[in-house]
């Protein structure tokens, strides 16, 4: 998770690109991948991520501790996707899985890379927006609900009620993905 | 309470999110339930297989793009506030020196008026009478140019500088 960034972070603040570089690669893996989970679209998460590093850069004196850093990003990011998600509205059904695993005995065993990651985008593509970004959160980016609450801006009830819809919407679909292969 | 009514604190056993007791209460229905041991052991795999799929590395080109188009959009914008503080630096050195009356000096400047076009040429042709010992003669009569007009002015500074005196006159005194 998060670790302190009190040099490069004090540092940028002052206008030191080279410390607000250092403050990037510290959060730049949190940044875009949460955007490319919410998004499913690397192009656009690479563009969410550029604007939200840029708003940092400019909320840099806003934003007061190192420690507020990830929530801070987490809140810019998931409100910058959901933006973006609903300028293109990406929403797909369940029976659009394609054939692209081959039957086994196992198939959840037998998945490549390429097929696990493919499997998991579409499962989280069958989610609403805001479960999505509950279980991207929590599940993938291994926050806890308190801190998912306050990086949605809701409450701690809400967010786990968002989260156990959406973890049962995600076994469904995977289920029902390595089902018709067997 | 049926299975459907467990179906949301299984999800949250899965994951980890319940208490305790919660957990003990959910442990203790899994295991006299086959139908929720089914529930719980999809929702673990499906929680595993989006999670491996989360943790595979992303190429390191792609964060050195985004860490690029962020340092020159910032580059980029310093750039364009730089100019724009000259601009108006330089303007608001302007504004002052002018209020100041600075310099008070008489200023003379002489601009140069454009001559005025070149007057056509008229060419005047006599035809001779007849019986005499004639010759025709044509005979180019040119008017005489004007000269170019080289007039100038002058722009005079008093003490008020909302006061400037434009004197403008042509060479020969007109």
């Amino acid at each position: 998770m998060a670790q302190a960034v009190d040099g490069p972070d004090a540092r940028a603040r002052t206008g030191d690109l080279a410390a607000f570089e250092a403050v990037m690669r510290q959060y730049e893996r949190l940044v875009l991948v949460t955007a490319l989970r919410l998004l499913g679209n690397l192009e656009d998460a690479k563009d969410v991520s550029q604007e939200v590093f840029l708003r940092l850069y400019r909320n840099l004196d806003k934003v007061e501790s190192a420690s507020n850093y990830q929530a801070w990003l987490y809140r810019v990011t998931v409100n910058l996707c959901h933006d973006v998600g609903r300028k293109r509205n990406r929403s797909v059904a369940y029976e659009d899985v394609p054939d692209q695993v081959s039957p086994e005995a196992d198939p959840q065993q037998s998945l490549t890379s390429a097929e696990r990651h493919k499997v998991m985008q579409m499962s989280l593509r069958s989610l609403s927006e805001k479960e999505r970004a509950a279980v991207v959160l929590r599940d993938l980016e291994g926050l806890s609900t308190e801190e998912v609450a306050r990086a949605l801006g809701s409450s701690e009830a809400t967010v786990r009620s968002q989260i156990s819809k959406a973890r049962v919407k995600m076994r469904d679909f995977v289920e029902r993905y390595f089902r018709r292969r067997v | 309470m049926n299975c459907v009514e467990w179906e949301e604190r299984i999800a949250l056993y899965a994951g980890g999110d319940l208490s305790t007791p919660e957990a003990h209460a959910v442990e203790r229905h899994v295991a006299e339930c086959a139908g929720c041991q089914l529930l719980l052991s999809g929702l673990r795999a499906s929680l595993a297989l989006v999670q491996e799929a989360h943790g595979e590395p992303i190429e390191a080109a792609h964060f050195a793009a985004v860490r690029a188009r962020v340092l020159a959009e910032i580059e980029g914008g310093r750039a364009r506030r730089w100019r724009f503080a000259w601009m108006y630096a330089m303007a608001a050195a302007a504004v002052v020196l002018l209020v100041a009356g600075w310099p008070r000096t008489e200023l003379r400047m002489v601009l140069p008026v454009p001559s005025a076009p070149a007057a056509p040429v008229v060419a005047k042709v006599v035809l001779p009478r007849p019986g005499k010992v004639a010759t025709v003669a044509a005979k180019r009569v040119k008017e005489p140019e004007p000269e170019p007009a080289e007039s100038m002015v002058v722009k005079l500074l008093t003490n008020d500088p909302d006061v400037v005196i434009y004197w403008i006159t042509g060479t020969k005194g007109e």
